[in-house]
């Protein structure tokens, strides 16, 4: 493996939330954004941190570009102190922020990318030729002339990522970049992403997508309530879940049908996805489905339910990060605000 | 720990130079895309002075002029209703020079936490105050070019000679406020970079500055300790040097022009350095905390 060019040793990160209750005093909350979070991004990986919104996911990446200082520990990037080389780091890195509104609606796509190239310290003839490369291959030819605020969402977004390369550095962090785009464009800046991996960019990928993880990732870390719980590629991830199986099942359920799985010895997790006209699907995670399938069908089926469709699946992501952390990617953990966590769909 | 380069940045005082004119230029561009927007501003100053204009003229009839004089105590001079008019016609054209001053870098930070360019500003290797010589730069030709604008205007309009007195002075008196302006504006652009909803308190803050600088009459009607206040205020000096070089009358404090520009140009060596170092302390507080984007 070669060397780091990320290293995280440490870190941790709390903020101070004011809460406001009706009829009390405003009352301040410490809310632990990370914990103790220690991690190494090797030279040339494509590296993904996953985890549900408010998991520290974003934090990490504004410890890592020097927008937010750490309450404590230490951070490097290519070899800059992060703390002491503010500089050389952003110098360093392309970064495309989550939901990335840093554009100036009344300059031009082309003045806009100018404009940032000379923030990043590019001499006028490089950026001139950079900014026309970057049209090429993100083909931005056809509006990247207007002024941004003709753009559309997914102009706007794709320009902000052409932002993030136009300094060409050897890392490029992309927080949550295909969150706002349509299926095409997410597609088309996945495929561009990967092509830059192969050139021998490091890139450090958010999501909570377990799918572009899978897809687009050598390594993987998993992110909740602060704190690194997995660090591996996704077959080591899910190889470290070999003795569980993945059961889908459709049907009509009655409310007592989840609880009753749970309690059902080899069963390690039950998450709920609720479908239309009354339909539910159940995700079971168990030991050797082989043995456990026909236990699962008889206690479901005793409780007056009707199965539509049963199905193995293949490990994911998904279920690696269920298993650790009992609940789904889709969920809201709402660090920073203080709010409750809530399942999108059932849990586990 | 490995290095691989930093990519295409190639660090050094001439790309400082590069962030400063492109910042500046981008400014310009913005401004010159909202049509008409410049000509509006600089009528801004002519209505303002209007209105003292006006309502002098409704409670003092024919003789306002006389009595203006009179009662500010100013030295005599030969046209007394042109006097009365010109000291109102300066007091709004430096009023909007130095509110465009301090909302322009003052009210910056803010503007670019809302679209969310600061964020990305933030995330780039230029030196903070590099982008801030942008944005002051631009402030500092907006606002020249709003007063020139305003004075020719409103001096057809009002029927009133801007070339009298001594010019050259008047020049260098408004040179000298600009760097305590620069930093003002600094140390504006922290507060609000903290307090973040800061429209309410922009909005009071320009009153009070229009207070402070006595735009409409001299501060000598103030009682004596806030007198003091308002004369050691920058762009108090600033307003009353440039009026009193053109309109050939007394300076503040009693004295001849050099104690009040002495005084502007001790604050330009200071201001600017605290109020830029008070934002460097601020930005860096939002970094333990929240971080400068939030807002």
């Amino acid at each position: 493996m070669p060397s780091p060019i990320i290293r995280v040793e440490h870190v941790s990160k709390t903020f101070i939330s004011k809460e406001r209750k009706k009829g009390e005093k405003k009352k301040k909350k410490a809310v632990d954004a990370l914990k103790d979070v220690s991690l190494d991004i090797y030279d040339g990986e494509f590296f993904g941190l996953l985890g549900p919104n408010g998991a520290g996911k974003t934090t990490l990446i504004k410890c890592l570009t020097t927008l937010l200082i750490p309450g404590s520990g230490n951070m490097w990037v290519n070899g800059f102190d992060v703390l002491k080389e503010e500089d050389k780091v952003r110098a360093s890195i392309g970064c495309m922020l989550m939901g990335d509104r840093g554009l100036y609606w009344k300059l031009t796509g082309r003045e806009n990318l100018n404009y940032f190239g000379a923030l990043y310290h590019v001499p006028k003839p490089v950026r001139t030729k950079r900014v026309d490369e970057l049209v090429q291959l993100l083909e931005l030819s056809d509006f990247v002339d207007r002024t941004v605020e003709t753009f559309s969402s997914g102009q706007k977004m794709i320009l902000a990522f052409a932002k993030s390369l136009i300094n060409d550095a050897p890392i490029l962090v992309l927080d949550e970049p295909t969150v706002t785009m349509d299926v095409p464009t997410a597609r088309k800046l996945r495929s561009i992403v990967h092509d830059l991996h192969r050139q021998g960019k490091t890139i450090v990928y958010t999501t909570h997508l377990m799918h572009e993880a899978e897809e687009l990732c050598q390594r993987v870390g998993i992110i909740d309530r602060g704190e690194i719980i997995a660090v591996g590629s996704p077959a080591e991830l899910k190889a470290s879940m070999r003795r569980e199986d993945a059961v889908d099942i459709e049907g009509i359920f009655p409310a007592n049908v989840v609880e009753d799985l749970r309690a059902l010895a080899g069963v390690h997790s039950v998450m709920v996805k609720a479908e239309d006209a009354g339909r539910s699907k159940l995700s079971i995670l168990c030991e050797n489905s082989r043995v456990m399938l026909p236990r699962i069908i008889e206690k479901t089926i005793g409780n007056g339910a009707t199965i539509e469709y049963i199905k193995p699946q293949e490990v994911t992501l998904e279920d690696v990060f269920l298993a650790k952390t009992g609940r789904t990617l889709g969920i809201d953990t709402r660090q920073v605000f203080g709010g409750e966590a809530k399942p999108s769909g059932g849990g586990g | 720990m490995v290095s691989r380069g930093i990519g295409l940045s190639v660090p050094g005082f001439r790309a400082d130079l590069d962030v400063l004119a492109t910042v500046l230029i981008a400014r310009l561009k913005i401004i010159s895309r909202y049509r008409g927007f410049l000509v509006m501003e600089a009528l801004l100053p002519i209505i303002f002075a209007a209105f003292p204009l006006l309502l002098g003229t409704a409670i003092g009839g024919p003789n306002a002029g006389a009595n203006f004089l009179r009662n500010t105590g100013q030295a005599s001079v030969p046209d007394v209703t042109s006097y009365y008019r010109l000291y109102m016609l300066l007091g709004a054209c430096t009023f909007t020079v130095v509110t465009l001053m301090m909302w322009l870098i003052g009210y910056w930070v803010r503007r670019e936490q809302e679209t969310g360019t600061l964020e990305s500003m933030y995330l780039a290797p230029a030196k903070r105050f590099y982008v801030l010589a942008g944005v002051t730069t631009y402030a500092f030709l907006r606002s020249m070019l709003i007063f020139f604008i305003a004075l020719t205007l409103g001096s057809l309009a009002f029927g009133v000679n801007p070339l009298s007195g001594n010019i050259l002075l008047a020049l260098g008196f408004m040179a000298a406020g600009f760097l305590p302006l620069w930093g003002i504006g600094f140390l504006f652009g922290a507060f609000i970079l903290k307090i973040k909803e800061a429209n309410s308190i922009v909005q009071m803050m320009q009153w009070v500055v229009a207070f402070l600088m006595g735009i409409y009459y001299p501060v000598t009607f103030f009682p004596p300790l806030m007198q003091y206040a308002a004369a050691s205020f920058p762009p108090t000096m600033m307003n009353d040097g440039v009026r009193s070089s053109v309109l050939g009358v007394g300076y503040l404090f009693g004295s001849g022009w050099w104690v009040p520009f002495a005084l502007l140009i001790g604050f330009s060596l200071v201001l600017p350095l605290l109020g830029y170092q008070f934002f460097l302390d601020t930005e860096r507080r939002l970094k333990r905390k929240e971080g400068v984007g939030q807002y």
